[in-house]
């Protein structure tokens, strides 16, 4: 969050720092330090990040079934995954899920955080924290929780319709090819609202009020207003929350993982669940495809590098 | 005047039963542990007696207290190593100069949102050649070394808030850099390390596909891979099943609670800067 606006402030500014002078004593201490304070960080991302990110792409060009070694097999991962009806889906699933949970969790975060900026600011605090609770639980509890409310048999949500007489509503959800990815949009919407809704917040709370004043005095309506005030001042801040819904739609697991497991067959299957089942086979105790898997792995990374590309480019247009 | 009321008056309108919807799962998750199992398929939606003894179950079944406390030592640990690195280098590229500085930060930067769904497969690969596979050690490698780069990002945004005078007038002084780092730096950036804390911890606590990927010794596990394998095992007997979910969350919405302060400025200070 903080670091996606920092990041963009850093590549601005790097080309416009002094250059490093060698010279005093002085310097030449913050030389050395400099090097010891980086370097145990340093250290570790070469190893645990850079490396992995390096194999990884190595991986996706071999075939290798996690014994002995790996063999070379140029782009045929690539290509398979093109004729792979499974591969296909997960991608589609991915992307569309990732679109959909993005727009609704900025339209909404942008909505909940308009009101929460008019009403009394004692029920603000109020509405901010229940809004909030959801997103600091682990997916893993949400999913789990939801996966009961959604149970077709004795689930809540059932039971309610049932309740009030709209017993021809009930559905098995997570078990319909048809009604499981919008299930899932609830659960991934119910626990990102918060964050996006005080995200939104404080850009709000920053906007100077007396451009909405001399609006006013211009004869512009509250719609206008938003229009024309509102929504420019919260680019910067749009530009993070839809990156950061992308990264995070792009990378989703938890959640499909533990209510779903990518089913019912397939319908459900994203490419962290696919590239997971591939390389740690949980269903057929088949030899894990860790190749191919590390395919899955590639296009993954691609899509959130774009996911932050993308942010750059949003803040950057906003700019001028 | 009168309008003004009439705004607020809709928005609370508008934001409560919104705010009801929200809360009802976490309101269900109480009342169901909180049953009788056999209430569960057909008594009413609202239970009419109480018990804790879903409470019991899940608390002596599935070891309750130990995979809560590997979660609490997980966390501290990773907590503890990711501020030492996080600080360390934060402070070095906020207001230290040395050569190739901005190299290796745009280096550090450019991989900073490489999720662990991406990476899990070289991570296990490399853990297992390390011989750290299903021992907390490992586990804690992986977490520290994925998060410090974040950490560092947040720390060095507080450090370059100080003034440069501060640190130049405690190099006058004849502090070492390490000196100057601990008794006047980091005094100064508290709120900073609550940020980092905060967030950590969260994030930590909450982790499940590399703890659940690199652990298969059950006594080690952390509680959300348990969670998740308690679903399994406890699919029909909802109230326990919601006890240890409920017992999970406890120690989360008490830091949260505890720090909402410090963790909303901190996000403000973060997401909202210019």
């Amino acid at each position: 969050m903080a670091t996606a606006l920092s990041r963009q402030r850093v590549v601005e500014r790097s080309g416009a720092r002094t250059s490093y002078r060698f010279g005093s004593p002085l310097r030449k201490s913050q030389r050395v330090a400099g090097y010891l304070f980086v370097l145990p960080t340093f250290a570790l991302f070469l190893a645990f990040v850079l490396w992995p990110i390096l194999y990884t792409a190595y991986l996706s060009l071999t075939s290798w079934g996690g014994f002995g070694s790996p063999r070379f097999v140029h782009f045929d991962n690539y290509s398979r995954m093109l004729h792979d009806p499974i591969a296909r889906r997960a991608l589609i699933v991915t992307l569309v899920l990732t679109g959909v949970t993005t727009a609704i969790l900025t339209f909404l975060g942008l909505v909940t955080a308009v009101l929460v900026n008019v009403v009394w600011s004692k029920v603000g605090v109020v509405v901010r924290t229940i809004l909030f609770i959801p997103g600091i639980v682990s997916f893993v509890v949400s999913a789990v929780l939801w996966k009961l409310i959604y149970d077709p048999n004795i689930g809540t949500l059932n039971r309610l319709l049932g309740a009030i007489g709209l017993d021809s509503l009930q559905h098995p959800w997570l078990a319909d090819h048809k009604t499981v990815l919008p299930a899932i949009v609830v659960v991934t919407v119910w626990g990102g609202l918060g964050f996006n809704m005080l995200i939104y917040f404080a850009g709000l709370q920053s906007i100077d009020p007396n451009l909405y004043e001399a609006a006013a005095m211009d004869g512009a309506n509250t719609v206008q207003q938003f229009r024309h005030i509102t929504v420019p001042s919260l680019r910067i801040v749009t530009g993070l929350i839809v990156s950061l819904g992308l990264l995070n739609g792009f990378k989703a697991f938890d959640i499909i993982f533990v209510m779903t497991g990518g089913g019912p067959n397939h319908a459900s299957e994203v490419l962290g669940t696919y590239l997971y089942s591939l390389a740690f086979g949980s269903t057929s105790g088949s030899i894990p495809q860790l190749g191919y898997a590390s395919a899955f792995s590639v296009v993954t990374m691609v899509l959130c590098t774009l996911a932050v590309i993308a942010q750059l480019w949003l803040t950057r247009r906003a700019d001028r | 005047m009168r309008s003004k009321w009439l705004g607020k008056s809709f928005a609370t309108f508008v934001l409560l039963p919104f705010c009801l919807l929200m809360a009802f799962p976490f309101v269900w998750m109480l009342l169901t542990s909180l049953r009788e199992q056999n209430t569960i398929f057909n008594g009413p939606i609202i239970p009419r007696k109480f018990t804790g003894v879903a409470y019991k179950d899940a608390w002596t079944s599935i070891d309750f207290p130990l995979h809560f406390w590997n979660s609490v030592w997980i966390t501290s640990v990773t907590v503890i190593g990711v501020l030492i690195f996080a600080t360390l280098s934060g402070y070095a590229f906020a207001k230290l100069d040395f050569p190739f500085r901005n190299t290796l930060f745009v280096l550090l930067l450019t991989t900073l949102m490489m999720p662990s769904t991406a990476l899990i497969i070289p991570l296990y690969l490399e853990l297992k050649s390390l011989g750290l596979l299903d021992s907390q050690a490992g586990l804690l490698v992986l977490y520290i070394s994925g998060s410090a780069p974040f950490a560092m990002f947040l720390m060095r945004a507080f450090f370059q808030t100080l003034p440069d005078e501060l640190i130049e007038a405690a190099r006058v002084d004849g502090g070492s850099e390490l000196t100057i780092f601990r008794r006047v730096i980091l005094p100064l950036t508290r709120p900073g390390i609550a940020t980092v804390v905060i967030f950590q911890f969260l994030s930590t606590w909450n982790e499940f596909l590399i703890a659940n990927t690199v652990l298969r010794n059950t006594d080690a596990l952390p509680l959300q891979p348990v969670l998740f394998t308690l679903m399994g095992q406890y699919s029909t007997n909802w109230p326990a099943l919601t006890a240890g979910l409920t017992l999970s969350v406890v120690p989360v919405v008490i830091v949260y609670v505890r720090m909402q302060r410090q963790f909303v400025a901190g996000m403000m200070l973060g997401a909202v800067k210019n």
